[in-house]
């Protein structure tokens, strides 16, 4: 289904010139040298996560054609049920990572982290590609309709823009501030942009590391979990 | 058909859209919450821009520069979503029922248009009611208002236009929802969520040559200057020339499909 596939694609690539466009005076003020630098990792995550979220509306499609009743009867171990889409929601990660690098390179963003640079980013997209394509299963087994996909959709984005995705920390005011401070997204932005922004370190990346990993935790048992209350 | 009765028409169609649009709330969510949030996120992300001299010169606070990227966006969302609705009249069947009634051919078009207007004018008026709440002010006084609520109206009649012709054109409202990424870069691609004056190389060329640059200006205008006819000028006739054309649109786009059952 390509076209399930290309909005996905085109929406960070075309978030990520919109976005340089339009706040690129905003980020430079917070002495950003290329707006590039602060929105290509932003788009990476944000695209990945996008793209993962397709598997609710496979998983949907699954149950509304009586696939799934069939797998779930088949001999197979239950958690595969939940780990085979979230291996799928890679491989529809991928593709808008390497779309908003193509654009960032375009657009001459900095690397002075060099190759460790694109190895945070990659981390840190795919992480919340896994995070988001677990979440979207965890509500699909118990919605059972595509107002999971919308939902999750909402989850992420809401979680997303309440980070640092606009502007850092420092530049931000009032509640957004007091939000962004307290949100895990602020700490896997850190950890990938950090290559494009100086020398990729061990104390820019821990942070996001944790992040990814307690969200993880808790989205594949919300997945775990709705598959469970689905078969009851 | 005599005007009188084709305005009735009009308002009857008119009458029923907006009561299908109150019966979908789900539907009209998106066109409220996004422009609020997106609003309250620009005005927290770039308070710190807004306290520079050069800014103080565009607006008195980014909350206050906000508000008119937030009345478009919201209204190019009710708007399209409107259309939306029209092709699902035309996909399934009520469209035609319609056509087999003595209905004006005019009024199935121009009541939808009429629905977006009466939207677009209580969501001005709810968000103005929201952001004065959170301090904005407008500096234009009580016309100002007028002018900015009355600017929201006539967009969503350009638009309005222009999607109503796609969906009698298509008759898909997929293809309608499709379309809406065009008009989400329009909103991008102009002044509604940063000022011009601070974009450059070719972003700034587009955002220049916009026209939604310059009827979002025009609104920005009411909210923080004294009241000058340059924000009519902006903000009401920009949009009405806009809907002119898209309207001729929508009407050739139904005569074409009246002319093919």
């Amino acid at each position: 289904m390509p076209a399930a596939f290309v909005p996905s694609m085109v929406m960070p690539v075309f978030q990520l010139i919109a976005f340089s466009g339009a706040f690129g005076a905003a980020v430079k003020f917070a002495g950003i040298k290329n707006a590039m630098d602060w929105y290509v990792p932003l788009n990476a995550v944000q695209g990945a996560s996008f793209g993962a979220m397709g598997v609710s509306f496979g998983l949907i499609n699954d149950m509304q054609t009586g696939f799934f009743d069939r797998l779930l009867m088949a001999p197979t171990k239950r958690w595969s049920l939940v780990v085979g889409p979230m291996a799928g929601a890679l491989v529809r990660a991928a593709l808008p990572i390497v779309l908003v690098f193509v654009v960032g390179f375009i657009g001459g963003m900095n690397v002075p982290g060099g190759p460790m640079a694109f190895v945070t980013i990659v981390i840190a997209a795919i992480g919340i590609a896994l995070v988001a394509a677990a979440f979207a299963l965890g509500l699909t087994f118990r919605m059972r309709n595509m107002g999971a996909a919308t939902l999750t959709q909402f989850a992420v984005f809401f979680t997303i823009f309440l980070s640092t995705s606009q502007v850092p920390l420092a530049a931000m005011s009032g509640w957004l501030h007091a939000v962004a401070r307290m949100n895990p997204m602020t700490n896997v932005l850190r950890l990938a942009r950090q290559g494009l922004l100086g020398d990729v370190t061990w104390s820019g990346t821990w942070g996001g590391l944790v992040a990814l990993g307690g969200m993880l935790v808790a989205s594949t048992w919300f997945a775990l979990s709705g598959l469970k209350s689905l078969e009851k | 058909m005599t005007l009188a009765l084709a305005t009735r028409h009009t308002a009857w169609l008119t009458y029923r859209s907006v009561l299908g649009r109150l019966r979908q709330p789900a539907a009209l969510t998106p066109s409220f919450v996004f422009p609020l949030f997106f609003a309250a996120l620009g005005s927290a992300s770039f308070s710190r821009i807004a306290d520079r001299p050069d800014f103080q010169e565009i607006a008195s606070s980014f909350l206050n520069y906000a508000v008119a990227g937030a009345v478009a966006q919201g209204v190019l969302f009710a708007s399209t979503s409107a259309a939306g609705d029209l092709a699902t009249d035309i996909e399934q069947g009520f469209f035609e029922r319609l056509l087999a009634s003595p209905v004006s051919r005019t009024s199935i078009l121009l009541g939808r248009l009429g629905s977006a207007m009466v939207v677009a004018v209580v969501q001005v008026t709810v968000f103005m009611i929201i952001f004065m709440a959170f301090g904005a002010r407008i500096e234009s006084g009580p016309i100002g208002f007028i002018g900015l609520v009355g600017s929201g109206a006539f967009l969503s009649l350009a638009i309005g236009g222009l999607m109503s012709g796609m969906a009698i054109k298509s008759g898909s409202p997929e293809v309608v929802q499709g379309s809406f990424p065009l008009v989400f870069a329009l909103m991008f691609l102009s002044s509604a969520f940063f000022p011009r004056q601070y974009m450059t190389g070719w972003y700034r060329t587009v955002a220049d040559w916009n026209p939604l640059s310059h009827i979002v200006e025009g609104m920005q205008g009411f909210m923080n200057q004294p009241l000058a006819a340059d924000m009519f000028w902006r903000a009401w006739l920009i949009p009405l020339g806009l809907a002119v054309v898209s309207i001729a649109f929508g009407l050739r786009s139904l005569s074409k499909r009246l002319a093919a059952l």
